[in-house]
């Protein structure tokens, strides 16, 4: 077992951890913070997947942008009222526990045997880690300078219609919590 | 972490010590700032205790230890706890993985009856080849702490205080977040290392020959960053004095405001954690400007052959072999010891130009007022924004053309 | 694959079989949860489960169309992120209620 097995095996019981706890928490706050672990997690899960610039991208979009937004959203809101997380049952609680594990099931079983299709299709793709890091990932500084070879040819279409996104929304979010006489406005 | 014993034990002793290197620096930092500012204001610092008052901190130390415990009995005890250790990580972890030194190559040499191998040691705790991104990722974490504090004290003051301070820092990331694109535009790297290395030589204009005049003129002056993106220095310069929540950028902390803002029912020790990672976080972002706009741990090439390599270096090699050489023989000779010492003084150059920028975040702070907390919200939206998006557009262009 | 060799040597099926179980969890929360906010979290997970997914086949094809991919996703989950909580804190303002139980009957 090499190192980065068992990099992957923490790393990837500590995201499937706190993303339950997400869901099954029943204080909002709690559930942002454990998402916040969920997604350093997840950033050193793409570390060990040879893509450090992602899992840089990760931390500073998601657990640094977006979820200090939700954060600070939910520290506004002040909710005093912690009932329950999942409605009241004991047939529509069993209910969805056999729905979760069905779900769940369906999901992982597709995608271990898609794996065992997408090898059928080609013999050199290695199949763990280390036999994949003798081939030769492509070092990181390389690979920088590819994505974003990439994303300016091939993909500028897309790249500009996400600059366009980016103009539209906080038009949108600041057009959706817009004050009547703007912001210094008396009530 | 190594491939053998001595690489092993060398890396885990070289993190320790760049750990403790940054926690050390916040005494002699808190020292300097109640010094400096009494200078400004004209009056004495504490300088009772030992020489100078250099002691005065550490008497500071054991009165926080000795402090009570104090939680609010309304707050949400768990996160109350949690945030000064958030406060203190994300300065850590960025100034470990900033480059202090050149790397010290170590040719193979023979202890202790085996033969060690070459080995070369990068002179930072860890080595990410995506650089400032990761910086820039970690620093961001750090808005979790005063938003957790501030949650976590049952309190309205704290809780104003605690939203209004991350909605400044996020804000300010932007601005930081572009100047840095253009210095990486004009670098074409994300590597620490790389951009110092860019940055010898003497400062030159691609589009006239080395002869010209021109260039003979600039050359005098060495080939840093600041030249290429004065506007860019600026933009950075501002925004990390709002990112690290410094005046004139603090109204979160401001007494006459929110009485003090986030940390308001901290004390003790859990308070000088939030200080630690407050100081922590100005470390790394004088390294960074260091890094990027002066050329890092060298002082252009001139000087650094003529000054470093010529005279410092051997002179100082060779009073460290005769002190050695009584413990053995042949130190002289020895390259291993001229490298170590080729690192350590590159490092004190390092942490002069470090030294030298806390020192104007705290002249700063004890000269100009504060701003009102819209005021610093217009300066981050519709100001620095526009003027970063413009560098960024002016730098790629210029790129462009002179390539 | 031996059952020893297939827990000990990660590959391409143990991150897609991660990817499934967080894409899973994120789902149940959607399905399951009361509070607007979470759910919204819930699908942030979603977002993330895939973009493991994606990275996964990146690096096993040796391809990099899966990383930009991851860059786009990321983008337009905060984009999306940034809208939800504006409409979540418009609801909050209206209706002092995040519970989305409050609204399920299409009144007023």
């Amino acid at each position: 077992m090499s190192e980065l097995d068992i990099l992957f095996y923490i790393l990837s019981s500590m995201s499937v951890l706190f993303g339950a706890l997400v869901v099954l928490t029943s204080s909002p706050i709690y559930s942002s913070l454990y998402l916040v672990m969920s997604m350093l997690s997840v950033a050193g899960i793409f570390m060990t997947l040879n893509a450090p610039f992602i899992a840089g991208i990760q931390i500073i979009v998601y657990a640094g942008a977006v979820l200090v937004l939700f954060v600070m959203v939910l520290m506004l809101f002040d909710l005093k009222r912690e009932t329950k997380a999942f409605t009241k049952g004991r047939f529509s609680g069993f209910l969805k526990l056999v729905g979760a594990g069905l779900l769940c099931g369906f999901i992982a079983g597709a995608a271990y045997e898609s794996v065992s299709l997408i090898m059928a299709t080609s013999e050199e793709i290695p199949t763990n880690i280390a036999a994949a890091a003798e081939t030769g990932f492509s070092p990181t500084t390389n690979s920088i300078k590819e994505i974003s070879k990439l994303l300016f040819t091939k993909y500028l279409f897309a790249f500009e219609v996400l600059g366009l996104l980016l103009l539209v929304v906080p038009i949108g979010a600041v057009a959706l919590s817009r004050v009547a006489g703007g912001t210094h406005a008396k009530h | 972490m190594g491939s053998d014993v001595f690489e092993i034990s060398i890396n885990f002793v070289k993190m320790v010590a760049i750990f403790l290197l940054m926690v050390n620096l916040v005494p002699m930092l808190v020292w300097v700032e109640r010094r400096g500012s009494a200078f400004i204001q004209n009056r004495f610092g504490p300088n009772r205790v030992g020489p100078l008052g250099l002691i005065q901190l550490a008497a500071d130390a054991i009165k926080f230890l000795f402090k009570e415990e104090f939680i609010p009995p309304k707050g949400n005890k768990a996160l109350f706890l949690i945030a000064p250790i958030i406060a203190l990580i994300p300065g850590a972890i960025a100034f470990c993985s900033i480059p202090l030194s050149v790397p010290i190559e170590i040719s193979a040499f023979e202890m202790f009856g085996s033969q060690w191998g070459p080995y070369v040691f990068p002179f930072q705790s860890f080595e990410i080849g995506i650089g400032i991104v990761f910086v820039l990722g970690v620093s961001s974490l750090g808005a979790y702490s005063m938003l957790l504090a501030g949650f976590g004290s049952a309190n309205k003051y704290s809780l104003y205080g605690a939203l209004r301070a991350s909605a400044q820092m996020i804000s300010y990331e932007l601005a930081m977040g572009l100047a840095i694109v253009g210095i990486l535009i004009v670098y074409g790297t994300f590597d620490f290392a790389e951009m110092i290395a860019a940055q010898q030589g003497p400062l030159s204009i691609p589009l006239f020959e080395a002869d010209h005049v021109v260039n003979k003129v600039l050359g005098i002056l060495p080939n840093w960053g600041v030249f290429y993106q004065p506007v860019g220095f600026i933009l950075l310069f501002v925004s990390v004095f709002a990112e690290t929540n410094r005046l004139p950028f603090d109204l979160p902390e401001a007494e006459s405001e929110l009485v003090a803002g986030y940390h308001t029912e901290y004390g003790g020790i859990k308070m000088n954690m939030f200080y630690i990672g407050e100081y922590g976080h100005m470390m790394v972002a004088s390294a960074l400007i260091a890094v990027f706009y002066f050329g890092g741990y060298s002082l252009g090439t001139t000087l650094d052959t003529i000054l470093v390599e010529g005279t410092i270096v051997p002179n100082m090699s060779a009073l460290f072999a005769s002190l050695l050489n009584l413990f053995g023989s042949g130190w002289e000779q020895s390259t291993n010891l001229i490298n170590v010492v080729r690192a350590f003084v590159f490092h004190g150059i390092f942490m002069a130009k470090i030294l030298l920028f806390l020192w104007i975040f705290v002249w700063v702070r004890w000269t100009l007022p504060r701003f009102r907390y819209d005021q610093l919200m217009d300066l981050g939206w519709k100001t620095m924004l526009p003027w970063a998006l413009a560098n960024t557009i002016l730098t790629a262009f210029l790129m462009l053309f002179l390539r | 694959m031996q059952s020893t060799e297939a827990l000990v040597s990660v590959g391409l099926n143990h991150y897609l079989v991660l990817s499934a179980l967080l894409f899973t969890i994120g789902a149940l929360g959607v399905l399951l949860r009361k509070n607007m906010i979470v759910i919204l979290m819930s699908i942030e997970l979603m977002l993330n489960a895939v973009n493991i997914s994606f990275v996964a086949f990146a690096t096993y094809l040796d391809n990099l169309d899966g990383k930009i991919m991851v860059l786009f996703v990321m983008t337009i989950a905060a984009a999306e992120a940034a809208v939800g909580l504006a409409l979540a804190v418009n609801i909050f303002k209206n209706f002092r209620e995040v519970n989305i139980r409050f609204f399920e009957h299409l009144r007023g």
